[in-house]
């Protein structure tokens, strides 16, 4: 790979998460987010080069989902691309095509409303019609089979479980677009009813509405745009198998490679002296204490006692999550961009109540299908 | 092995996924609806800065990104100009049923009068020799209105010099 | 000028057809892989990173890139991107693609644009495309809405049903010189399109595409990487995408403003000043035939209303000054997830100089067209030499 050029996020916009915003379809959610983002950068839509989308036709009903958007976007005789999926891959083709040299400037949207459709049947559609989808496999199920290898080769706890509930939730408290802002305990996560053993209700994300939007431009004009522009430093994108019984279920391998990859990249040489933020796709509890450990945040096996440590909590060395993650926000398809936008914010110093002190640097984890399938790491920094 | 015996072990998978939505419509749209089942009425949004009608009522002016609202919806004429026309004569499924959609049926588009932007609808003719572009049609109502878009049953034909 | 020039190196094709029986998904989208690797000399350890796309609702299958990339390619560890924008999205991969290597993130990439649309509605599926309140209840699928465009464009400009025939016949005849095509006619005449069965107005049986079960997968390499692969590639000049209203009715529908949009900014970028003098040959994506007379005025190939024209003057047979469709084009095949990745395949293959019987004679530069959605356009130009 050759030298890498510079791109810049110069403004994001989310809308707030809800469980069901039925006054509003997909695409007014979309315009809600771009438009707010055209004000606060004082643009307008002429000072947009092009636009890449993200979505996934299941959730929203529609083939083509990305046709209802189209006015929304401001795409009118522009180009507009839809990657099919988590928005961080969104991000990652808009980048693309400015270091391509194609764009100037490429605005990146990502919207999802899981309150229209069952999220079984969605989830369900992704396993293939041969072998796997009669079984009824879902993310829940899903996760219930990984947590339980993970637990039992490790020895990690429902109670440490618990705590990465715990901390996200108390998290979102300080995230006014958050969907779930209420404070919980150990117990409660513990005597919530069991969903797939060993996971429980409260160890789940809840399924929520909403939209993120976000301008990148190149070096010259994201200055002119903003005194704060977040610079991409690292990327890295891993697949990891198919059938979940070809999968090393107890380690995230594919997360574990592309974080490699963004690491060299971006020059991170020990990430958790170097990542001062971390913005993470989690779809239970347990996911999350794996993912410290593919992304070398502790050693394997490591999570638990790591969690224990306190060092993600907001006043620890590497805070997780301080936007209160997908465990308090789960606009499925969305959940990636939102965490690319929560890191932008964090290194802007926008962050407010949940902003991370003197954070310089920041890793943002998106993924697609279950448990880790797709995996796609982005490191940013405040500084040129 | 003989053709016909290797065919005898390629079989499928019948999956029958019934996979229901329940789609937000927007503010506009109710107001659409509600015009459309209490007063028979067909309504569109006005951009406010360069003035497009647009039908269907939407959101956002595409032109200008701007924002239209409930505010901003102005009737349209029940009475237009077809400007396209087919007659579907093919069997499919339709995905709100999943039931053979009935066939032939006349489809058209046409340009309601005050409108800026073009509609689509079932016309009640399936007979193509028997539509022109440039003919004059008018929306056939329901008599008993549930506040859908089936409200309006068809567009017709109608004999009137503009 | 982007950061790096980029190459197309390898092309697999599978056989189109109806239906595709004798194997599942992950298989077929296999043969057009190794097919792909093959052509480059490549192992699967040597691609960089995947792109793939379809459409969701036609098979029934959500993320359907993480089954195809794994069983089907080699993604297994390696980054996979699933793109779907409809008609477009074999182009939208292609436009995706060019975008991973030029941007300098990737050496090169495996592209892959795959359907088994008999395994699922396709028809049912495109009525789902289209807005839920509005335009559903009446639509039929893709062909209701191009049946009214080819009525509209008709009407203004007097192209009659004989002249839309002679594209079938044109296109189905080129499909006989392509083993890849699905329909392939070598005898067809105008008469036996005519006398087809009306399905929608203006539109016959035979001035439709087919549905087609198939994968079209193209490896792409950076300069450096591209000398080390091969010595005969095809060049990207240009990649342009333009859409317009979220409803297709927004505008009147005899013509197809985005093709003008975009392939205007292409021919900019791609030094083209006149488009039959200075390409070669298109691959363009006609789901009619009458789209492809109109299509053809769109892309400047003629003046408005003047499709009719240039076909009956032969200008775009494979005997005329500037053929269009040599391949047989969407009217012979239309596997749609892989149909305008077809359309950038074929175009490579006439640079490359490699068409065989539907071989142009000494192709410097092609034009690759995708279409769908609201009625947005991409354009592709290809060319023998890098641009710089
Ligand atoms: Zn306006």
């Amino acid at each position: 790979m050759t030298e890498i050029g510079k791109v810049a996020i110069v403004g994001v916009a989310q809308t707030k998460y809800e469980e069901d915003k039925i006054d509003q379809t997909y695409s007014e959610l979309v315009f809600e987010v771009v438009k707010k983002l055209h004000n606060d950068l004082g643009i307008t839509n002429d000072d947009v080069g092009c636009v890449i989308t993200s979505s996934n036709d299941f959730n929203d009903g529609r083939t083509i989902a990305n046709m209802a958007i189209q006015d929304a976007v401001g795409s009118v005789r522009k180009a507009e691309s839809r990657v099919s999926g988590d928005g961080a891959f969104a991000f990652m083709y808009g980048a693309m095509r400015i270091l391509s040299e194609s764009f100037d400037t490429v605005m990146v949207v990502s919207h999802c409303k899981c309150s229209e459709v069952s999220q079984y049947l969605v989830n369900n559609t992704i396993f293939d019609p041969y072998y796997q989808r009669h079984l009824g496999l879902d993310q829940i199920s899903s996760a219930g089979l990984m947590a339980n290898m993970y637990m039992n080769k490790y020895g990690v706890t429902e109670e440490q479980a618990a705590m990465v509930v715990v901390k996200n939730r108390k998290n979102a408290l300080n995230n006014p677009y958050a969907h779930l802002r209420e404070e919980i305990s150990i117990n409660d996560v513990l005597n919530s009813k069991m969903m797939a053993y060993p996971l429980k209700e409260l160890d789940f994300p809840p399924f929520s509405d909403g939209a993120v939007a976000m301008l990148l431009a190149k070096e010259d004009v994201a200055k002119k745009m903003t005194d704060t522009p977040i610079w991409f430093k690292g990327y890295g994108n891993c697949t990891d198998a198919y059938y979940l019984g070809n999968r090393n279920m107890t380690d995230l391998i594919g997360l574990e490679l592309a974080a490699k990859e963004a690491y060299r990249m971006a020059g991170v040489n020990n990430p958790r002296e170097n990542l001062d933020v971390c913005e993470v796709s989690e779809s239970f509890s347990v996911h999350e204490l794996m993912i410290y450990e593919a992304l070398g945040l502790c050693d394997k096996g490591e999570g638990g006692k790591f969690i224990e440590s306190g060092e993600t909590e907001m006043n620890g060395s590497t805070p997780v999550n301080p936007s209160g993650g997908v465990l308090s926000s789960n606009p499925t398809m969305a959940n990636g961009l939102i965490r690319v936008a929560e890191i932008a914010l964090q290194l802007q110093g926008k962050a407010d109540k949940r902003q991370v002190p003197n954070a310089k640097t920041g890793l943002a984890y998106g993924m697609n299908g279950i448990c880790s399938q797709g995996n796609c790491v982005l490191i940013f920094g405040g500084e040129n | 092995m003989s053709r016909k015996k290797s065919q005898e072990k390629i079989f499928e998978i019948k999956w029958k996924t019934d996979l229901p939505y329940r789609y937000s419509i927007g503010k506009l749209a109710v107001k659409f609806f509600e015009e459309l089942k209490e007063n028979k009425k067909i309504m569109g949004s006005k951009c406010s800065k360069c003035g497009k009608v647009h039908s269907p009522p939407r959101a956002v002016c595409a032109e200008c990104f701007i924002e239209m609202t409930v505010e901003d919806m102005v009737e349209l004429s029940p009475r237009g100009t077809l400007e396209g026309f087919t007659v579907i004569n093919y069997p499919f499924t339709d995905p709100a049923t999943g039931g053979l959609r009935p066939f032939p049926y006349g489809y058209a588009i046409f340009k309601l009068d005050g409108a800026d932007t073009y509609t689509m609808h079932f016309i009640n003719e399936t007979d193509y020799t028997k539509l022109k572009v440039g003919q004059r049609v008018e929306a056939v109502f329901k008599e008993e209105r549930e506040g859908n878009i089936g409200d309006i049953m068809y567009y017709k034909v109608i004999k009137e010099e503009k | 000028m982007p950061k790096h020039d980029v190459a197309i190196v390898g092309i697999g094709q599978t056989k189109f057809r109806s239906k595709r029986r004798d194997v599942n998904i992950p298989e077929m989208i296999y043969e057009a892989v190794k097919m792909a690797l093959d052509d480059a000399q490549l192992e699967p350890k040597d691609i960089d990173a995947l792109i793939i796309g379809n459409m969701d609702h036609f098979e029934g299958i959500n993320f359907s890139e993480l089954m195809c990339g794994i069983e089907a390619a080699p993604g297994y560890l390696k980054p996979i991107v699933k793109v779907a924008t409809g008609g477009t999205t074999g182009s939208s991969l292609a436009i995706c693609g060019y975008h991973n290597v030029a941007s300098g993130i990737y050496d090169n990439v495996l592209v892959i644009g795959w359907e088994k649309l008999n395994e699922g509605g396709a028809t049912t599926g495109i009525i789902t495309a289209f807005d839920p309140v509005w335009e559903r209840p009446s639509l039929a699928g893709a062909l209701g809405p191009l049946a009214l465009m080819a009525g509209m464009y008709s009407a203004k400009y007097g192209i009659t049903a004989e002249q839309a025939a002679k594209v079938t016949v044109k296109n189905r005849s080129n499909a006989a010189n392509n083993p890849f095509a699905h329909l392939q006619m070598p005898n067809i005449t105008i008469d036996y399109v005519m006398s087809s069965q009306m399905i929608s107005y203006p539109l016959r049986l035979h001035d439709v595409c087919p549905q087609s079960e198939g994968a079209c997968a193209l490896i792409y390499a950076n300069e450096e990487e591209t000398k080390k692969i091969t010595d005969n590639p095809a060049w990207f000049h240009a990649v342009e995408t333009a859409h317009y209203y979220t409803f297709g009715t927004d505008d009147k529908m005899y013509d197809l403003p985005t093709a003008t949009f975009a392939s205007k900014k292409a021919y900019k970028k791609a030094g083209i000043k006149n488009p039959v003098k200075d390409l070669d040959v298109a691959e363009i994506y006609e789901p009619t035939s009458w789209s492809e007379l109109s299509w053809t005025e769109a892309l400047g190939f003629c003046k408005p209303g003047e499709g009719g024209k240039l076909l009956d003057e032969g200008i775009t047979l494979m005997s005329g000054e500037f053929p269009v469709n040599p391949s047989g084009g969407v009217l012979s095949t239309n596997p749609i997830g892989a149909t305008a990745l077809v359309r950038v395949a074929e175009a490579a293959i006439q640079v490359m100089g490699r068409g065989e019987k539907r071989q142009v004679p000494d192709v410097e530069k092609a034009l690759a067209m995708g279409f769908g959605g609201s009625l947005w356009t991409e354009i592709l130009i290809l060319g023998k030499e890098p641009m710089r």
